[in-house]
């Protein structure tokens, strides 16, 4: 059963969430609140299977993979994450729309999965395999931190020129407090410094035994290290600037800040996605990673690995 | 059966009509009382209110109290003449009657539309006549109707979701959209105007606790912090006050700006960054406009203010058809229902006329098969139902679709004709 669900199943369910975000700003209805719940979790529920499915196929199943451990997985479950976070936040404040927000940024990390992300899983080596797991973890939710961030600034921004231009907020697209926003636009700038550094230390440890057991490792030099280390270097930057310096943690600047972080996020998602790296496995061939990937019939080697 | 309300109301009745039939908490019982004594088995229920005083009447059987009378017992109680008040009284009956009822308790009847305390005075208006025993099934089924009524159109419209005061916009439109919560939050008031006075009862509710009262007479602040339960600062320290603050109120009567935007500066420079609300509502404004335009400021004039409100009366008349559909529809099932009420004793005598032979019946038909076992004994017992139900169908539907229309008395004279029914 679970080979039929496509990913077609979450990201149809997802659209039509959205669709029903987006009439709200329309008409009303009664039920609309209940039909998007009721889609964003039979999404999340084909979502759920479909990574389980893949995890079983490229992970646990194959016998060099580690699951859930491809550039493609990697993504998918950045947007589970997001959608439980999304369903959390429709349920506690169902008036507040944040699916305009959120929902968009899911759709984005799903299409990016799908066009661009290598669905190979990386390598598996059961000396760094904690490292490996503690490292892939806290940078996902790193990143799931900042699009949280990011939709938290944006909203702020939009908030915070309806209030100057003196408009009477509109009923059809709520919006949280700017002091709300403000909180969450701070909270996730440290929370995702701590993950990155948590996912740096990380990354260092597994080149440090992949050093001492003389296997090949990336390189300090890789676009993906370079990406991840600007990234932390700023998002560090700005929480010692903060710690300080009271009014970067106030107002605007705040979500001036969060979307900055984003851009360097973007800027490290890219060299993943575009850029030919070694990061998470070898690529031998040095083909450029830019291509369309058929999920169906995704592109394996020998060993099931990269290298 | 009959329902009627008889009354005045802001539409064409003025203040000093209103006002000379208004009655007041401590008269409600005795009016009551002395309704019953003067119209025995009639229901009553007595809406006072500054816009409106009512008296909904109904009856199972029998005359109900016309619009002359209704008056002359209003005219006794106040000790009026009574063709002095009748002129101004309305009537409506049965089914506009029950329509009026569902609007007033949804807030459309209402000098301010969608005004949220209208349904809090029906509901004491009912409580109060049922805890009188003034009520009876009729009444009470619309009441009830009205309050689920006004929920509905609540739920199902915007009507009562824009604000349409100064105050009330001040807070809940703007205030509540910059803050999360208040009670953490400094409110600093200068000067004492009433506005000022309405707002902060606003911000109370929203649980504002640290208030500041800043005025040119200090002696004025001393006496408003205690009332108003704050504390008072002297004028000179107005840009101290106004650099530890999150909510600004202010109401002087100065000819001028009372903070020039050169000034702001060097407050705005001590707050870093934190967002600044401020409600000036005196006029001229105390705040130069240009501070608005700052960082973090958020500036409310009377004037936006007055805007904002008016859009929102705007919207809440564009949500007037769909709240006047949702009575309409709700007053004409209401109407249906209690027509049907009254079919009820000839659907129950139709019924106990067929259980009876149907009971005679399968008791012989048993008695004569009695090797029937348990099951199949239950078979046939629930198959007599099931036809007696089919045959009463027919008559019961047709019952159900003639109160769509008013008591269906022809059809129940010829039911009760025809299947022999006795009261």
């Amino acid at each position: 059963m679970l080979a039929h669900v496509h990913i077609f199943c979450f990201v149809a369910c997802y659209l039509v969430a959205l669709v029903l975000e987006l009439s709200r700003l329309w008409f009303r209805s009664g039920l609309r609140g209940i039909a998007m719940l009721g889609f964003v979790a039979a999404g999340w529920v084909a979502h759920s299977a479909f990574l389980y499915r893949s995890a079983m196929e490229n992970g646990i199943g194959a016998a060099a993979g580690s699951p859930l451990s491809s550039y493609r997985d990697w993504l998918l479950l950045a947007a589970w994450v997001l959608v439980m976070i999304y369903f959390y936040l429709a349920c506690y404040h169902p008036t507040t729309h944040f699916g305009v927000f959120l929902l968009p940024l899911v759709l984005c990390l799903i299409a990016a999965a799908q066009l661009w992300a290598d669905p190979r899983p990386f390598p598996r080596e059961p000396a760094s395999r904690v490292w490996g797991v503690i490292h892939g973890t806290s940078i996902l939710l790193a990143t799931v931190t900042m699009f949280v961030g990011f939709a938290a600034g944006l909203m702020y921004l939009e908030q915070a020129q309806r209030l100057k231009s003196k408009h009477v907020p509109l009923m059809k697209l709520r919006l949280p407090s700017l002091e709300w926003l403000q909180t969450v636009n701070s909270r996730t700038m440290l929370a995702s410094m701590l993950l990155v550094a948590i996912g740096v230390a990380s990354g260092i440890v597994l080149k440090l035994i992949a050093l001492g057991q003389n296997i090949p490792s990336v390189p300090w030099n890789d676009p993906v290290i370079l990406g991840t280390l600007a990234m932390f270097g700023w998002l560090l930057l700005h929480v010692i600037f903060a710690a300080f310096y009271r009014p970067i943690r106030q107002g605007r600047k705040v979500a001036y800040l969060t979307l900055a972080s984003f851009l360097f996020l973007v800027i490290a998602l890219a060299m993943v996605l575009f850029v030919n790296t070694k990061h998470g496995g070898v690529a031998a061939d040095g083909d450029c990673k830019l291509r369309i990937v058929n999920w169906n019939h995704p592109p394996t080697t020998p060993s099931g690995g990269r290298s | 059966m009959s329902l009627q309300v008889v009354g005045c109301s802001h539409h064409r009745t003025s203040i000093a009509i209103r006002e000379r039939l208004a009655f007041r908490r401590d008269q409600t019982d005795g009016a009551l009382a002395q309704w019953r004594r003067s119209f025995q088995d009639v229901e009553g229920v007595l809406l006072s209110t500054c816009n409106r005083v009512e008296i909904y009447a109904a009856r199972q059987s029998g005359p109900i109290p016309t619009v002359e009378e209704v008056g002359g017992f209003l005219a006794r109680f106040h000790q009026i003449d009574p063709r002095e008040i009748v002129p101004h009284l309305f009537v409506s009956n049965d089914e506009a009657a029950v329509r009026h009822l569902f609007s007033v308790a949804a807030s459309i009847d209402s000098m301010v539309l969608g005004e949220p305390q209208i349904l809090a005075q029906v509901k004491q208006a009912y409580q109060a006549a049922a805890e009188r025993d003034s009520t009876g099934p009729l009444l009470h089924m619309a009441f009830q109707a009205a309050i689920r009524v006004a929920r509905r159109v609540a739920t199902e419209t915007a009507i009562h979701q824009r604000r349409v005061s100064v105050p009330s916009v001040a807070v809940a439109d703007f205030a509540r959209q910059i803050f999360e919560r208040f009670d953490d939050k400094e409110t600093l008031v200068i000067g004492a105007g009433a506005m000022a006075e309405e707002t902060l009862r606003y911000l109370r509710d929203e649980g504002a606790r640290n208030v500041t009262i800043v005025n040119r007479n200090d002696q004025r602040a001393a006496e408003r912090a205690i009332e108003w339960q704050g504390r008072a600062r002297p004028w000179n320290e107005l840009h101290d006050a106004l650099a530890d603050a999150d909510l600004v109120i202010s109401t002087t009567g100065a000819g001028r700006p009372i903070i020039a935007l050169e000034e702001f500066r060097a407050i705005h420079a001590k707050r870093g960054q934190r967002p600044l609300f401020i409600l000036d509502l005196a006029v001229p404004r105390d705040f130069d406009p240009a501070i608005g335009q700052r960082p973090e400021v958020y500036l409310y004039s009377v004037d936006d203010l007055e805007a904002a409100c008016q859009n929102n009366r705007v919207l809440r008349d564009k949500e007037l058809p769909l709240a006047t559909r949702i009575v309409d529809q709700e007053s004409s099932r209401f109407m249906t229902e209690m027509y049907h009420r009254a079919t009820g004793p000839v659907i129950q005598q139709l019924r106990d006329g067929w259980q009876k032979p149907k009971d005679e019946e399968l008791r012989r038909l048993l008695n004569r098969l009695p090797q029937l076992d348990l099951h199949a004994q239950e078979e046939i017992r629930q198959s007599f139902d099931r036809l007696v139900n089919k045959l009463l169908h027919p008559p019961l539907e047709s019952l159900r679709d003639e109160s769509r229309k008013g008591v269906p008395h022809g059809l129940l004279d010829a039911l009760a004709r025809l299947f022999q029914l006795r009261d």
